[in-house]
């Protein structure tokens, strides 16, 4: 309390801008003009904006290949859960109409596939897939331990039910000849995912640092074995399981695959796709810097920017015309 | 307390028995009656403990809990926590757990600081010690101790522990004087009187002998009322009988004044005496904010239900195909499987219930208690509101109604002493017809000798100036004044010169002011000592006169009397009072040229009195003197008995002349009240004064203008013609007008169109409030209601208290006529919003009663002040506490109330939507770090800033304009309609973020490197989106920008990117889930994703300012005018001058925007862009649909 000079006026309040609310402010009006102008700017830029996302979208080549079908045979053979480890091979030629210029990511793609349920995300074990402690299947329910006691590893719904087709890329150079397209497995997963969140348990062998838990119970391999080319992609490392763990905001959703260069395709591979009764498909898109080929982004843009510009137009007419009736006023 | 309701019970399972519990028998120092009288039967009464607390060390958590959680909203909260802690929840207990910790936290430590004040002062209270006898000696003892029976010795200035009954006194005529100031206000000395037949016991050993016992009624409430009998054991002798009056009893709380000691036997103690039974906390008042934010929670609570039924039904049909309800990817444990379907449905709905929980946040209760208690520091702070004379400033006793300022429709003031100054200055008088003014006086300079008076007209002659000697000796004689020497009086009430260290003391300022004023002419009282009260005459030289007799002011008599004997033996009876009162018991005097020159006064809004006299000759004063002694001593009907004695003594009295005293209004009274006016205000004026003064003193500060049509519903129309005609008369004039108009929205505005002004009487208004045997009294009150509806102001004079008690049940404490008619107004079918404001004891009833009270800092002690919810300095600060504080209060927590319901729909209705995707799985959308963050710290502190500084129009211009009140009136923005549209609001904005997010993520890759997005990133897009847009709509909804609303607005959204980053790019160890890791970082490294946050913002506000641009452009309200008035301009504009308002005919007033709208216009001119003036025209008649002017309407142009 600061005490004034005469002590019978202490309790005069003190006359500073915050108490007397006569802070220094800016007052925004909102008058024609500036309002106008505002609207036309966005406008402007809305519109600019769109149609530059429209241009670019559609520079971008697609092609989704549905395999649902085709490869139900296979489906159908794993239905039986003794087959699961079975080999199944369908091939679907296609043909590319266009050159797809620059690079080309394939992605697999899942219809009515949920892996947003509440308790499908829950079902993971981070401390595990962090490496710290390969036995903590706590939150993994219920897939945290096979039938006599051992821990899984990776354990929980989501790493059991991993997308495990495998997806060949050849080119069909004529009836006989066939060359398999190169396919980069590496950078399809976020760098942090790969080398800071998921880690495996510190080993010098991989298998022996699984010692002591068992596979899922849908894997047809152990998590250490599952890229048998590459070693260092093994365990939870691995780019695929990385990605799959990688949950989806929808039940249609798309998951990165592999990245190539060059184009033609070939595909191998048995997806047990009616036990979801969803449906499965390989897509290959190029991209930009906007992304995939999607309108929306471009078409929203568009439509904002013309319903501003329609905002103006009607504003800045009832205004001319309510100014005028008032200078017909003011003559009067 | 608990006493007594055993008592009750008792009372009531005993009632056939006995009449006992109906009166208590008083053993008086606890000796037994003799044999012979009743059996000496012991009671139980309660011990002289006060308990004002509420709560015990052992009792006060449990009660505090049961307290709170009664609360509603706190209740809910529990019962969420509950579930969460029950149930398998996707949100963690903590998220509604730790905010409903900390609310109850600190209220309890609040209450428990309040509670133990209480205990302290309690202590303190029961623990001071008490003087009382016994076994013939003086004993000390504490208070606490005191049982009923125990003789208390008192001495002077000490104040009563417990109800007594006055034994006797060191006076020798066994009386003693006492103030009430505590109790009632009255700081005037009461006299009271012993027993008769022990005021002889003087001494301790005395006392001790007397053998008596005393039957009284049980303690009840009034303090005016007591009945008692006390038997008096002489030896052996029958006893003697004496009854027992309120005189005899005093009261704990009053002090003891003028008198050395007392003795008097305790007959009430501890929570039974009259002063602790007075004591009735204070019922809380709840603003119309507080009501509407209720049924608003109440309407978000059946969204919130029916949103957790729609997904639980759409859940089990969903699940209605076993694929869906257990696919093979997320099977269920086996306790799941087996559980019970019902029990799982409302585990389901319970889930839901949970996740959506966040639509009803703790945090706003939070904010709102915040914003209110943060808020009422600006009226403290106040400097206008400061009054340098007194050095008072404003005082805020509840912060619950900061915004019901905003909201009053009545204003009902007290005169004297809130609209007057209550410091009363001898104007004139008139002796015999001729008028003296006192010269006047400067800087309390007096000149005390003849020279002093100035003469209107001719000179008296020689018997004149005896008259007039006479008159001046009357003034000085006929009066109740007490001289205290030093200057210890409570209350600042003392003569103008304190150079003669004498101060006068009077319970009615008005004498005075008399006595004060005939000073200034020569006369001086100096004291009354002994029953001889001495006057300094003209000459200098003592005059004593022996005060025979007083016969006490009563208002119902209007008069008072006093009889003395003059030093040459001559006996005189002087009787002062009001004119009506006075002139039919004068047989001689100018009657007719008084009578001009008091109505002559009263017409200038003085107070008026009348002096008269008649000389006395020893037998006539016998008489007299027997007349009142055996009217004194009557056992029955004693107060009739003396009014009749009176009625027969001041009769054939000589008129000497009249008085007037000015009671001064208080500063820019009349500026304020037109200021009240003009902000569709209606006011009130509740007086106790004479018709003309009152009406006098309306016109003086416009309450009254020139142009009002004075509507009179007084006792003398009454008695012309039957009540019946008079309101059907003027109901019909005052509806003739607005008849055709369908009385909606805006009764204030109707009342402009021709100014009606109401003058009602006491006793006109209790025949209109008295039941009727038919039954029809609800009728005249209809029609009565009708009138004042359409009169802007209204001047009730008030009734006299015998009146009063015949229509209102009585009210302790109070004046029942004003906390009536507030009552009434309260009651009404249109339910207005009641603000009483007054000054004195008198008033604490109406001040509590409306929904806002506002005490003035006065003269007649600090009574209303303490029982006010605001209390103030001066009259004119009600102007800026209503017009500014209030509105922008109002504007500022129904802004608050509305964004907080807005954004929370914002923030739920995404989640709701996404159980569409999710098979209704409960899962979250948003992580629970966002989730819990959310209300309580990105978007909490701007919208708490907002609601403390914002100011939609500047102070000056509110100040300014008072018809921009209107727009707020009515509870305007927190309608429905304006709810709905918030909600809309909301919900549109909802979907915008989650569909936007929705299809960009569907079907699309949005990075450039091909990687994918999974849930997490999706939510935290929707909430990125979600947290800029709410805050941008509160930095759009802005006005005002200090530095302090760029700080936190754009610090808060800095804070939420900043938490992100540090969120997202850390593994917490504490945390079992790294769901968050890198998401944030990684969506803003997508280029698709920043446009799309962008657009969703852009979408979401841009209905919004649409609305808003083209509202103000077509349907400007007078507020938004105000808004876009160039400030340039109204710089320039004058103050309103009281003639200009004054000269303001029918077309002005009946047009309440005009005067803004005119500056508006011209500013339109010298701006090119604003919107046109044709717009305050739309206006106008958007408010009133269907108004048709009815004379000196606005120039008819195109309607």
């Amino acid at each position: 309390m600061k005490t004034t000079p005469q002590g019978c006026q202490s309790r005069l309040p003190d006359n500073t801008a915050l108490k007397q609310q006569q802070l220094p402010a800016y007052r925004l009006q909102l008058s024609a003009t500036g309002v106008l102008s505002g609207f036309f700017a966005t406008g402007v830029f809305c519109l600019g904006v769109g149609i530059i996302l429209i241009l670019s979208a559609k520079s971008i080549k697609e092609i989704e290949i549905n395999y649902t079908k085709i490869c139900a045979n296979c489906a159908k053979l794993r239905e039986n859960a003794v087959n699961f480890d079975k080999e199944c091979t369908c091939s679907i030629p296609f043909h590319i109409p266009e050159t797809m210029q620059g690079n080309v990511y394939m992605y697999y793609k899942l219809y009515g596939f949920y892996q947003n349920l509440y308790g499908y995300i829950l079902s993971r074990s981070n401390s595990q897939l962090l490496g710290t402690d390969v036995k903590d299947v706590g939150s993994c329910a219920p897939f945290r331990e096979s039938h006599n006691g051992t821990p899984i590893a990776p354990c929980g719904a989501i790493a059991n039910s991993i997308f495990n087709d495998t997806i060949i890329l050849s080119y069909n150079l004529n009836s006989s000849i066939h060359i398999k397209v190169p396919m980069l497995r590496s950078g399809i997963t976020w760098w942090t995912d790969k080398y800071v969140k998921f880690r495996n348990p510190s080993s010098n062998n991989l298998s022996s640092a699984f010692a002591g838990t068992t596979k899922p119970p849908y894997w047809p391999k152990p998590v250490y074995e599952l890229d048998e080319e590459d070693p260092g992609n093994n365990g939870f490392i691995n780019d695929d399981f990385i990605v799959w763990m990688r949950t989806a905001a929808f039940p249609t959703f798309k998951k990165l695959y592999r990245r190539l260069s060059r184009t033609q395709c070939f595909i191998e591979g048995l997806p047990a796709v009616t036990r979801f009764r969803g449906e499965k498909s390989v897509v290959l898109s190029t991209l930009t810097w906007s992304g995939g080929r999607s309108l929306f982004l471009g078409l929203a843009y568009t439509v904002t920017g013309a319903v501003t510009w329609l905002a103006t137009f009607s504003m800045m007419a009832a205004h001319l015309m309510l100014k005028e009736r008032k200078m017909f006023f003011s003559q009067q | 307390m608990d006493c007594s309701l055993v008592r009750t019970l008792v009372r009531r399972y005993c009632a056939g028995e006995e009449n006992w519990v109906d009166s208590r028998t008083i053993y008086v120092g606890h000796r037994e009656p003799p044999p012979g009288a009743d059996a000496y039967i012991p009671q139980r009464y309660p011990d002289n403990r006060i308990v004002s607390s509420k709560y015990t060390f052992w009792n006060f958590i449990p009660k505090n809990l049961f307290e709170q959680f009664r609360r509603i909203a706190n209740f809910y909260f529990l019962i969420i926590f509950l579930v969460q802690l029950i149930i398998d929840t996707p949100t963690s207990p903590v998220t509604s757990g730790l905010p409903l910790f900390f609310v109850i936290t600190v209220t309890a430590i609040k209450q428990g600081y309040e509670d133990w004040l209480r205990h302290k002062a309690d202590n303190a209270m029961n623990q001071c010690s008490v003087h009382f006898i016994q076994h013939g000696k003086l004993v000390r003892k504490q208070s606490r101790k005191l049982r009923v029976g125990d003789i208390v010795m008192v001495k002077e200035d000490e104040t009563f522990p417990c109800d007594l009954v006055f034994l006797s006194s060191s006076r020798g005529d066994g009386t003693c004087h006492v103030t009430t100031a505590s109790l009632d206000g009255e700081s005037s000395h009461k006299t009271h009187y012993a027993v008769q037949d022990t005021k002889g016991f003087h001494t301790e050993e005395d006392i001790d002998g007397l053998h008596a016992t005393i039957e009284c009624e049980q303690p009840q409430p009034d303090l005016y009322k007591f009945v008692g009998r006390i038997n008096v054991y002489n030896d052996l002798n029958d006893p003697v009988v004496r009854p027992l009056g309120s005189e005899n009893l005093l009261l704990r709380g009053a002090t003891l004044k003028n008198t050395e000691k007392i003795f008097g036997v305790a007959i009430y103690t501890g929570m039974e005496t009259k002063m602790a039974l007075n004591y009735q906390s204070k019922s809380q008042k709840r603003s119309a904010v507080e009501k509407s934010m209720n049924v608003f929670l109440i309407v978000y609570l059946c969204i919130l239900i029916s949103k957790a039924l729609i997904n639980t039904v759409l859940k089990y049909v969903w699940q209605s195909e076993p694929f869906r309800d257990e696919p093979w990817y997320n099977q269920k444990t086996e306790s799941e499987r087996q559980r019970n379907l019902f029990l799982r449905a409302f585990t389901d709905f319970l889930a839901f219930m949970v996740l959506f929980n966040y639509i009803i946040p703790v945090s706003m209760y939070v904010t709102v208690e915040m914003q209110k208690f943060f808020g009422s520091y600006f009226i403290t702070w106040d400097e206008e509101m400061f009054d340098e004379d007194t050095g008072e400033g404003p005082v805020v006793n509840t912060s619950d109604l900061n915004e019901e300022l905003g909201q009053v429709e009545y204003v009902f003031t007290d005169k004297t002493g809130t609209l007057t100054e209550n410091n009363m200055e001898f104007k004139e008088c008139c002796i015999e017809g001729h008028v003296y003014v006192p010269h006047a006086v400067c800087n309390g300079q007096v000149l005390p000798d003849a020279s002093g008076i100035d003469m209107i007209d001719s000179s008296p002659g020689v018997s004149g100036r005896e008259r007039e000697e006479l008159f001046f000796r009357a003034i000085c004689l006929c009066h109740t004044i007490q001289v205290k020497d030093d200057d210890e009086v409570d209350g600042p009430r003392k003569s103008p010169d304190s150079g003669k260290s004498c101060v006068y003391i009077s319970s009615s300022p008005d004498e005075v002011a008399l006595v004060e004023g005939v000073q200034r002419l020569g006369f001086t009282f100096l004291r009354l000592k002994n029953n001889y009260m001495e006057i300094l005459n003209r000459d200098n030289a003592i005059e004593r006169f022996e005060l025979l007799e007083i016969l006490s002011f009563d208002s119902v008599r209007r008069r008072m009397s006093v009889i003395v004997k003059s030093a040459t033996g001559e006996i005189y009876l002087f009787c002062k009072g009001a004119d009506s009162s006075i002139f039919p018991q004068v047989i001689e005097g100018r009657v007719d040229q008084i009578r001009a020159r008091v109505e002559h006064s009263a017409v200038e809004g003085l107070r008026t009195l009348c002096v008269a006299y008649k000389r006395l000759i020893q037998e006539e004063y016998e008489g007299v003197r027997k007349l009142l002694q055996a009217a004194k001593m009557a056992l029955q009907d004693r107060e009739k008995k003396l009014a009749e004695a009176y009625e027969q003594i001041e009769k054939d009295l000589i008129l000497l002349g009249a008085t007037a005293v000015e009671d001064r209004l208080q500063e820019k009274a009349a500026d304020t009240i037109e200021a009240l006016q003009k902000a569709g205000i209606k006011v009130w004026v509740l007086t106790g004064d004479k018709m003309e003064t009152a009406a006098a003193t309306c016109y003086a500060c416009k309450l009254f203008r020139r142009n009002t049509q004075l509507l009179e519903l007084t006792t003398k129309k009454i008695e012309e013609q039957s009540l019946h005609d008079v309101l059907f008369e003027l109901s019909k004039t005052v509806l003739r007008c607005s008849g055709g108009l369908t009385r909606d929205n805006f009764s204030g505005l109707s009342a402009d169109v021709h100014d009606y002004g109401l003058i009602i009487d006491g006793a006109a208004l209790s025949l209109i409030m008295k039941p009727q045997e038919d039954g029809s009294s609800s009728n005249y009150r209809e029609v009565f209601l009708e009138i004042c509806r359409n009169c802007s102001a209204v001047l009730c004079c008030r009734m006299a208290p015998l009146q009063k008690a015949q229509v209102h049940a009585p009210c302790p404490l109070s004046l029942a006529s004003d906390w009536g008619i507030v009552k009434l107004i309260k009651l009404s079918k249109e339910h207005p919003i009641t603000l009483a404001i007054g000054d004195g004891a008198n008033d604490v009833s109406m001040i509590l009663e409306a929904h806002v009270g506002v005490g003035v800092v006065g003269k007649e002690g600090r009574q209303a002040a303490r029982n006010s919810d605001y209390a103030i300095p001066k009259f004119k600060h009600l102007k800026k506490m209503l017009l500014v504080h209030g509105h922008l209060y109002y504007v500022r927590i129904s802004e608050l109330v509305q964004y907080f319901f807005y954004k929370n729909v914002c923030f739920i209705f995404p989640q709701f939507l996404y159980q569409f995707f999710c098979g209704f799985s409960q899962q979250t959308l948003y992580d629970t770090a966002y989730l819990t963050l959310y209300n309580i710290s990105f978007t909490s502190l701007p919208i708490l800033l907002y609601s403390l500084v914002e100011q939609h129009v500047g102070i000056d211009t509110l100040r300014r304009d008072p018809s921009l009140y209107r727009d707020v009136t009515k509870n305007a923005l927190l309608r429905w309609r304006v709810f709905i549209y918030w909600t809309f609001l909301g919900v549109f904005d909802a979907l915008v973020f989650f569909f936007g997010a929705y299809f960009m993520f569907e079907n699309t890759t949005v990075t450039s490197n091909g990687q994918i997005f999974g849930n997490w990133t999706f939510g935290t897009l929707v909430f990125t989106v979600m947290v800029f847009t709410v805050t941008l709509k509160l930095a759009l909804d802005t006005h005002y920008w200090t530095w302090m609303n760029h700080f936190v607005l754009w610090g808060s959204l800095l804070f939420y990117v900043a938490f992100s980053l540090l969120w997202g790019g850390v593994v917490w160890p504490f945390l079992s889930y790294q769901r968050m890791y890198y998401v944030f970082i990684q969506m803003l490294s997508s280029g698709p994703a920043w446009l799309a946050i962008v657009l969703l913002i852009t979408v979401s506000l841009l209905p919004d300012v649409l609305k808003k641009v083209l509202c103000q452009q077509l349907w400007p309200s007078a507020t938004e005018r105000a808004q876009n008035t160039c400030v340039r301009w109204q710089d320039h504009l004058p103050e309103l001058t009281p003639l200009a308002s004054l000269q303001s005919l029918h077309p002005s007033a009946a047009w309440p925007g005009s005067h803004s709208e005119q500056v508006t216009s011209l500013c339109w001119e010298s701006k090119e862009h604003e919107a046109p003036a044709h717009g305050a025209r739309l206006s106008l008649s958007r408010r009133h649909p269907s108004w048709k002017p009815c004379f000196g309407g606005p120039p008819s142009g195109d309607g």
